[in-house]
Parts: C-alpha cells; sequence; structure tokens
C-alpha cells in the first residue's frame, strides 16, 4: 500500500437542489483522522461517499486505491460504525455482531469467534446476550463499533463514535481509537467536538458547508479555535458543588446554574474538558452525567474561519 | 502518537491480510441472508397473525359440515376447489406476500438498518435471493397447511372416502399455490425494493389492478398474475362461472385469449425472475436514504 488511503478529487454530492459536498479534493493518509464540522457540515455524506452508499454527483473517491460503490473487495477491507441507532429487532448483542459476521462471508466458527473478540473489545461481554433493545444508548454505540471492528477491516470509519457514551465511556473509546490507531488501524472518525477529535489524532479535516476547510496538524486548528469562547452544559444533579470547583479557573468566563445542569463559557474548551474528565473519573467529585458541547460555538467559530 | 508510520501501516496490513477469514461461496451468503430473514421473520409477531388468517379457510368447511352434516357428504370436495381457488390462490397467497415479502428489502429501508448490508462485501443478488427464499419457505408453509388443512376438514368427514384423484386434485392445488407464492412474492419485494409504500402500492396492484383487469373483456387481464394462475388450475377456465363472460364479446375474447398451461408456467417464472433481478438492480443502485442524511 503506498500513499493516501482515501483520495477524493473534485467530489460533489447534491440531493436536488442541496449541495451537501462541493468539490472537495482530499487526500487522507493511513492513520487516524479526525473529521470535524459542525452538523450539517458534510461529514456523514463524505463519509456515506466513501463507503459507496452514495454516488458521487461529480468527482470521484478511491477508498484503498479503489472506487468503493458496490465492490466487494474493498467494502471487505472497511468497517463502519454509522450514526444512526437502529438495529434488527429481538436480536441480542452477539446475534447482531455474529450476523453482521456472516454478512461480511465469514464461516460460522470464524464468525463466532470474530464476534466474540470484537464485543470482548468493545467491554460487553457480559451483556451480549441480553436483546439490544435492553442496552443503554452507549451499550448500543458500543456494539456498533463491535461490528465495524470484527472483520478486522484495514480502515474504519466511525460517525461520531462518541455520541451518547458517558464520560467513562468516552474515555474507553478514545482509549480503544488511540490503541486501533497504534495497532496500525487506519481510523477516520467524525465529531463536531474538537476535543473529542484531539483526544484520539493529530490529524484534523475540518469540513464547513460542503467544503474542506482546513486540514492538518490538530494544534494548528486550535490555536485559531481557541481565539474564541466555547459553550460546555454539564449535566450532574450536584450543580452548585461543581460549579464552585470551577469557579476559581482562569479561563472560565461564566458560569449558569440552572436544574442539574451547569453551563460553563470557556475561552479554552480543551482546559475545561481536561478538567471535567478528571472530576468524572473521582468518584469524591460531584458526580457528572453528561456533557455537552454547544454545536453553536463551533458553527460559529467556522463562520468566524470562513470569514 | 496516533499517525501510523507507512511501514507499520503496511506490516499491519500484511498481517490482516493473512489473518483475515475465506469468504464464503455465493452460495453460502445466499443461505447467510436466509438464515437471518428467517430469524427475524419467525420472531415477529405478524407470524402468528398471518397463521390465523391462514388458518381461517379451515374453518369454513368444518363449520358447514356441523351445519348440514346430510348434504355434506355431496358438497364437500366443491367447498374444497372453491376455497383453494377463490381465497387461498387469489386472496392468500397476495396477501402473505403483502405480509412477508414487501418487508424483506422494504423493511430494511424503512428502518436504515440496510446500511448494514450496503457496507459489507455480500453479493446484492445474494442478499435479494436469500430474503426472498426466506418468505418462500415462511409463506408455502404456511399456505400449504392451510390447503392440507382445508382438504382434511372436506373430505374426512364420515361417508367421505378420499380416492387418489382426491389426492392428486389436492396436490394439484398445492403446486398452483406455490406459483402464485413465487410470483406474488417477487412482485411484492420488488415494490419493497422500489417504493416508499410497497404496501399501498401492493394492495392497489394485487386486489384492485387486478380484480379490474379480470373483469374487464379484453386482454388487459394478461397483465396480472392471476390470469396465469388461473390458468393452472384443474378445471378449464371455460368451464368455471365468472361474470366477465355474460357478455358476448366477453366469452369470445375469453376464449380466443386463454392461456394453456405451459405458456402459464413460462410466464409466472419469467415474471418472477424479471421481478427479482429489477428488485437486486433497485438494491445496487439503491443510495443511503434517511431523513437525517442530507447535508450531514
Amino acid at each position: 500500500m503506498s500513499g493516501a488511503i482515501l483520495e477524493a478529487k473534485g467530489l460533489s454530492k447534491w440531493f436536488g437542489e442541496i449541495v451537501a459536498l462541493n468539490n472537495v479534493e482530499l487526500e487522507i493518509a493511513p492513520g487516524v483522522t479526525g473529521l470535524l464540522g459542525p452538523n450539517g457540515a458534510g461529514k456523514s455524506t463524505f463519509m456515506k461517499l466513501a463507503l459507496g452508499l452514495y454516488q458521487p454527483s461529480r468527482g470521484y473517491v478511491r477508498v484503498l486505491g479503489e472506487s468503493p460503490r458496490n465492490n466487494p473487495r474493498i467494502l471487505e477491507r472497511i468497517g463502519y460504525c454509522p450514526e444512526i441507532d437502529h438495529f434488527y429487532e429481538n436480536m441480542t448483542g452477539f446475534e447482531f455482531v455474529y450476523h453482521m459476521n456472516r454478512h461480511w462471508g465469514m464461516g460460522r466458527k470464524d464468525a463466532t469467534a470474530a464476534a466474540e473478540r470484537a464485543i470482548e473489545r468493545v467491554q460487553l461481554r457480559e451483556r451480549m446476550d441480553d436483546p439490544i433493545d435492553e442496552y443503554s444508548k452507549g451499550m448500543r454505540q458500543r456494539i456498533k463499533i463491535a461490528q465495524a471492528l470484527a472483520c478486522e477491516a484495514d480502515l474504519l470509519l466511525l460517525d461520531e463514535p462518541m455520541t451518547g457514551l458517558d464520560p467513562q465511556g468516552r474515555e474507553e473509546m478514545f482509549h480503544l481509537v488511540r490503541t486501533l490507531g497504534d495497532e496500525g488501524y487506519s481510523v477516520i472518525i467524525s465529531s463536531h467536538i474538537l476535543y473529542e477529535v484531539e483526544r484520539v489524532t493529530d490529524n484534523v479535516v475540518l469540513i464547513y458547508g460542503g467544503a474542506v476547510l482546513a486540514s492538518g496538524r490538530v494544534a494548528e486548528i486550535r490555536d485559531l479555535l481557541d481565539d474564541h469562547p466555547r459553550t460546555i452544559r454539564i449535566d450532574t444533579p450536584e450543580v452548585r458543588a461543581l460549579a464552585a470547583l470551577f469557579a476559581g479557573d482562569d479561563h472560565v468566563l461564566s458560569l449558569e446554574c440552572g436544574e442539574e445542569k451547569l453551563t460553563l463559557r470557556t475561552r479554552d474548551a480543551s482546559a475545561a474538558f481536561d478538567r471535567l474528565n478528571r472530576l468524572a473519573l473521582d468518584a469524591d467529585a460531584p458526580r457528572i452525567t453528561g456533557i455537552t458541547c454547544s454545536d453553536d460555538d463551533l458553527q460559529s467559530v467556522f463562520d468566524y474561519l470562513v470569514g | 502518537m496516533t499517525t501510523t508510520t507507512k511501514s507499520a501501516f503496511d506490516e499491519a496490513l500484511l498481517r490482516r491480510h493473512e489473518n483475515r477469514p475465506k469468504r464464503i461461496s455465493y452460495l453460502g451468503y445466499v443461505g447467510v441472508s436466509m438464515s437471518l430473514a428467517l430469524i427475524i421473520l419467525l420472531r415477529r409477531q405478524r407470524l402468528l397473525m398471518a397463521a390465523i388468517i391462514a388458518l381461517l379457510p379451515v374453518t369454513i368447511p368444518a363449520a358447514t359440515a356441523y351445519l348440514s352434516e346430510s348434504e355434506f357428504a355431496d358438497y364437500g370436495s366443491q367447498i374444497f376447489v372453491h376455497l383453494v381457488e377463490q381465497l387461498h390462490i387469489n386472496v392468500l397467497a397476495p396477501l402473505l406476500a403483502l405480509f412477508f415479502a414487501t418487508m424483506q428489502v422494504g423493511e430494511d429501508v424503512e428502518s436504515n438498518t440496510l446500511v448494514y448490508m450496503q457496507t459489507r462485501p455480500t453479493p446484492r443478488s445474494a442478499w435479494v435471493l436469500g430474503r426472498y427464499l426466506a418468505y418462500l419457505v415462511v409463506t408455502s408453509l404456511l399456505l400449504v397447511v392451510s390447503i392440507v388443512l382445508t382438504f382434511i376438514a372436506s373430505t374426512s368427514l364420515p361417508g367421505i372416502g378420499i380416492n387418489p384423484s382426491d389426492v392428486m386434485l389436492l396436490a394439484h392445488y398445492c403446486g398452483v399455490a406455490l406459483l402464485a407464492v413465487m410470483a406474488y412474492g417477487a412482485l411484492a419485494l420488488l415494490l419493497g425494493a422500489a417504493t416508499r409504500r410497497p404496501i399501498v402500492y401492493g394492495v392497489l396492484l394485487l386486489y384492485g389492478w387486478q380484480g379490474l383487469a379480470s373483469a374487464v373483456p379484453g386482454v388487459v387481464d394478461f397483465l396480472t398474475i392471476k390470469k396465469y394462475t388461473d390458468a393452472l388450475l384443474p378445471v378449464l377456465a371455460t368451464q368455471r362461472q365468472n361474470f366477465s363472460m355474460e357478455t358476448e364479446l366477453g366469452t369470445f375474447q375469453k376464449q380466443v385469449f386463454l392461456v394453456d398451461g405451459i405458456s402459464a408456467l413460462a410466464t409466472l417464472f419469467v415474471a418472477t425472475a424479471l421481478f427479482l433481478a429489477y428488485s437486486i438492480y433497485c438494491v445496487r443502485q439503491r443510495e443511503f436514504a434517511s431523513s437525517r442524511a442530507i447535508g450531514n
């Protein structure tokens, strides 16, 4: 294998009069790459084109050197974790991964062994025989990742994989993606949160308004983004205790307490996320049940970058 | 940290390539697709509902026998013929096709689970054929069991002896019913693969259009499946009472445009093959679709 693992030239996709992706020129090297952009930027469309789920309206995309659409040679080398949260009804986690493996083309024994390995890897072994309908959002996310991992793909496309995960789950996912990168997998991970991308890779592609805005090292991008204040919403039953912990921090611009919700405005999102992360893992700290980074802020940052 | 060097990547690529299991054959893919479809079908509550509906005709000869035992012996086989022709072949076979065949591809599209299949190296044709075979197995079983039970209910009462010709008649009707299941199912599968509202289009086509075309004098009934399943029934179409033949022109045209058994059989097989081929084409051409697809 030489050069880019994914190459797009003049890649465009439109749906009627809506241009979802416009003239994208991009080469992605092996390793872990983050696809960063606000909702509606074109990240998922780009991923679906890379998977052959869409036919390009113009231009082309090559994955591992070939067009992916209806191409079994390429599809057997790609693992995909979709953003959508849909499964077959009345199926356990193990059955789901097993049947996906069988559809990949594995024999019964291989499919069983690969399903068990992948489920183990996403730490769902104890619940693998439970119906998916009974899984939490985070567990459903993990079982989707397991089906993507199970087929020993060369390229993993993970579409917003952190969605719905609690802080602990996010940490595990960060660790998993980093490990996959270290093991020589190529991973393209999409997110609208810079912090998430930053935790797993140095390489980032910024997508906005259906176009690639920039690509390069995260640090360079972050320097641009950090000039802009960011808003983080934290779900916690101990709002005031958590607010008190942040009150003295230099990067905090404002704190707003709501009902089981703390809204934090910061000029250094990474510092805030680091702090939140440590608190989430600290048993003595106020309990954090969810973290949301307002997309409006990212949108404004992208507007700022576009000028 | 996570940027893999080219050589490390190449090594990992080679290692995975060597460790990657050998993929199964085309028929293996058909079997895999069929087994998943069977699991989905067998775990559905709609299967129980369909079984109840399929078995309803069995109650008619049983009830007739109970209510009119003295005359039943004379009419038992006629009731069976009537039920199989009017209910099993012309109502239940299309209904079961709408129940089960439309969901084979249509439900994956509707629930967005199609994305898992589209991103697997499964040959699309094998996937569609597997789904179709699962439908065929379940629906054929339901219909054949219903026809056999109806036959037993119609003929097994005291005073009615079953002779070999009756059994041949039963086998003949079962065969025609299976052909109906085959053709209606392929059409319903196509509706599921090609349209957003397969049930609506299916009802319009299989009940609305077929009923209308069969009643209208002329050749339009050639564009129905019913025309060809009727042509395969043991009793000659010209001998069967049909209200569309009430006009002289209608009678003339029906006689002129009768389809012989071989042609009917060939047409049903060709139509089924065409419906399946077009379903496969639709699945191959289909793009991922969800309410959130655009612009994400």
